[in-house]
């Protein structure tokens, strides 16, 4: 559905996205993770034809770059910043990007209340889109990208700033958009996010990506070891170990034997490899500094 | 995406921009409330040097007839409702005053009235008023053509198809009129004068309808023919074309300046929006979009002409309508708002994408653009400034406007005269707008 080959942008001696090359296939959400300046959203802007890459290209559905009209108005885009109107209602600001995309008359009024409907501001239709809160703009942003109901949906941290429930909204949206059979290229620098929702994650860091894989390949691959933590009393044991369940009962059976009378366990904890540790792995430093 | 889809995706966007200026209201005040308070309230100050009563038609009046009629017809014309009469012994004086723009017209009262007027119905032709008018001022002119007709036709315009029931008709008027206390003799004397020579005109024409009986005509011989040629006083107007061309009221002069601020309340607006178009995503996002380029520019220029457009026909028609001011040919003045808004468009691309290049704020771009407005008769008229700055000012677009707009104004320009204006505006547009969509597609690289 998008084909990413060695994309590189630089500006100026920044190289933002420097060798990006990626296959997102269709039906896929697909996460990009990484830290803010990792190069998420320039490598988003090169996608939908924002930004002309300094080399490389790209590719989608096999209609060729993003720069037609035509191959443009398959794309559905939430950009990082908000592209939304104050001075116009949440139902206004639908209504002109459906214009733009050629839609009017009874098409328009159904796919923009249908929009206003999936991401919950159907109540607030008719309130300034300035008077939203921070968690309401962002889930108009994500329905002004879906207004032309596009097959291939990009959306760069449309989860930033924005309150729990809000949060909640628009992962449940996203999924509801996936199981439409939707392609979606989310990105964020919130692991639990990419874990939760994607199929496939790319980690990308300082603009290159480092590597691509379901979460359970990528933690297998590059999240190393669990840790089990047993505590007894003030004192606790981490034990590092490929099989956890192994690691309790034995020190379950072990304790029994030797220090039960005076030390009993009075905690387990396992602290299981995650994105986060996978991004540790590879770059020595942690997601979000 | 058609031609149609694109269209309708620029009046889309363009709306948007205007609902965005209107909803702003500190926009929607510099750019429509401000510029008409300011013409308003120069128009008020200067307006101690125009003289006259505000609000009433200027009219000057000439009796060269002493007789009763003739003042009686006299004193009706200066009991009009909306005009303000002068009265002058000399033809020449008033006519004058029409050319020097001082009054809309005058009225000759001719020597021969009553004379003319002892014969009417035997000759069936009264006397000849003649009008003398100032041809830029149609509206004015217009209404007094009206208000002599129904003067001359006073209690005349009853028709009648039937010669017995007129005859009826006209004795029970005569009765009335001898009745009513509230009718003052001199028009008394007026009524009755008419009645008795239509009831003359009635029996001529009852006599001639018995005549023409065997040709196959009506017996009943009505009124209707007699009456197209009857004319008891004929009104004639004749134009004097205005020999200086001197704005004749104050408020011609501040329109154009408030013009300058409408403009320039547009340009900011405009070059504000799309500032902040670029710091939201909003612009972006339209980049997104499947439009060309020249869509989203065609969507924004379209937007900043019709309220430019819209700016000028307001201060336009408040003060066509409020202040007399006068509009000889309304068509070359959409000529002169057309290329002033071309013009302005032009200048608001520019500006709007060298902001970007600045502060990003348009910051820079409205300084530019205030002291333009400035130099370029927002504040000093650019007519009354000494020569030198005269010429000066001419490196201000905003002058260039205000040329436009008086020469379709008091200046009355010939169509040869305002192409100056309007051709230069046309070239700032041109320009501005050629450098501005070329930066604005440089930074939009992708596309
Ligand atoms: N228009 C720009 N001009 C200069 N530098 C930029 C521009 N856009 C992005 N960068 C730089 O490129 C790097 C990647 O930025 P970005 O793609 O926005 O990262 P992310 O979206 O992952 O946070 C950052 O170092 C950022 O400062
Ligand atoms: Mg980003």
């Amino acid at each position: 559905m998008l084909r990413l080959t060695d994309l590189r942008k630089s500006f100026g001696p920044i190289a933002a996205v420097d060798g990006v090359s990626l296959e997102v296939h269709r039906g896929e959400v697909f996460g990009l993770l990484g830290p803010n300046g990792a190069g998420k959203s320039t490598t988003i802007s090169m996608a939908v034809g924002l930004l002309a890459p300094d080399s490389g290209s790209v590719d989608v559905n096999s209609q060729g770059p993003p720069t037609s009209h035509r191959v443009r108005a398959h794309i559905g885009v939430a950009t990082q910043a908000l592209a939304i109107y104050d001075q116009l209602t949440g139902l206004e600001n639908l209504r002109m990007f459906g214009r733009l995309y050629g839609l009017s008359g009874t098409t328009l009024a159904k796919r923009v209340e249908h929009a206003l409907d999936l991401v919950g501001l159907l109540p607030r239709a008719k309130d300034l889109a300035g008077g939203y809160s921070g968690g309401m703009k962002r889930r108009l942003n994500l329905a002004a990208a879906l207004i032309h109901d596009p097959p291939l949906l990009l959306l760069d941290e449309p989860t930033a700033g924005v309150d729990p429930q809000s949060r909640n909204n628009i992962l449940d949206t996203v999924r509801e958009l996936a199981k439409q059979g939707r392609t979606i290229i989310y990105t964020t620098h919130y692991m639990e996010e990419a874990q939760r929702l994607c199929d496939r994650v790319g980690i990308i860091d300082k603009g290159r990506l480092l590597c691509v894989g379901t979460v359970d390949e990528l933690v297998r691959t590059h999240g190393g070891t669990s840790l089990v933590r047993v505590s007894r009393g003030e004192h606790e044991d981490a034990i590092e170990t490929d099989d956890p369940l192994r690691t309790i009962e034995t020190a379950i059976t072990h304790g029994r034997d030797t220090q039960a009378a005076t030390h009993p366990i009075t905690g387990i904890r396992i602290d299981r490899p995650d994105l986060e540790s996978v991004f540790l792995a590879l770059t020595g430093r942690r997601l979000r500094d | 995406m058609n031609i149609l889809q694109s269209i309708s995706a620029a009046v889309a966007i363009a709306v948007t921009d205007l609902k965005l200026l209107l909803r702003d209201k500190l926009d929607a005040f510099f750019t429509f409330v401000f510029p008409l308070i300011f013409a308003i309230f120069f128009g008020w100050v200067f307006g101690g040097a125009g003289g006259g009563e505000t609000g009433k038609i200027e009219l000057g009046i000439v009796q060269l007839d002493k007789s009763a009629s003739a003042t009686a017809f006299a004193d009706d014309l200066a009991k009009l409702d909306g005009f303000h009469v002068t009265r002058f012994d000399d033809v020449a004086k008033a006519q004058d005053k029409v050319r020097k723009g001082e009054l809309v017209a005058c009225v000759v009262i001719p020597e021969d009235f009553n004379a003319k007027f002892e014969d009417l119905f035997a000759t069936g032709a009264g006397p000849t008023v003649r009008g003398y008018v100032d041809p830029s001022r149609r509206g004015e002119t217009g209404l007094l053509e009206g208000r002599l007709t129904e003067l001359a036709f006073k209690g005349m315009t009853r028709s009648f198809s039937n010669t017995d029931s007129m005859k009826k008709q006209l004795a029970k008027a005569r009765e009335s009129i001898e009745k009513s206390k509230d009718t003052d003799p001199s028009r008394k004397f007026v009524f009755n004068t008419f009645l008795t020579g239509i009831e003359g005109l009635l029996a001529d024409n009852a006599r001639r309808a018995a005549k023409d009986a065997g040709g196959g005509k009506a017996p009943s011989g009505g009124l209707g023919a007699g009456m197209d040629n009857f004319r008891p006083v004929k009104i004639e107007l004749e134009q004097l074309k205005r020999d200086s061309n001197g704005p004749t009221n104050s408020y011609e002069v501040s329109l154009p300046q408030g013009i300058v601020w409408g403009l320039m309340g547009c340009v900011t607006a405009f070059v504000g929006t799309l500032a902040v178009d670029r710091q939201r995503g909003t612009l972006v996002r339209l980049m997104c979009s499947p439009l060309s380029t020249s869509t989203i520019i065609a969507g924004k220029s379209l937007a900043g002409f019709v309220s430019c457009m819209a700016v000028q026909w307001l201060l336009i028609g408040v003060f066509a309508f409020a202040f007399k001011v006068r509009v000889p040919e309304p068509l070359m003045l959409l000529l002169a708002t057309t290329c002033a808004s071309l013009g302005f468009v032009g200048l608001m691309m520019f500006l709007a994408v060298m902001g970007r290049a600045s502060d990003g704020s348009g910051g820079m771009g409205r300084a530019v653009v205030l002291v333009l407005a400035m130099i370029g008769g927002g504040t000093i008229p650019v007519f009354i400034m000494p020569k030198i700055m005269q010429t000066i000012s001419g490196i201000s677009p905003f002058s260039w406007a205000v040329r436009a707009v008086e020469g379709a104004t008091w200046r009355s320009m010939s169509l040869s005269e305002i192409m100056l204006p309007c051709g230069v505006l046309l070239a700032i547009g041109a320009v501005g707008f050629t450098l501005g969509a070329m930066m604005f597609r440089r930074n939009a690289s992708a596309h």
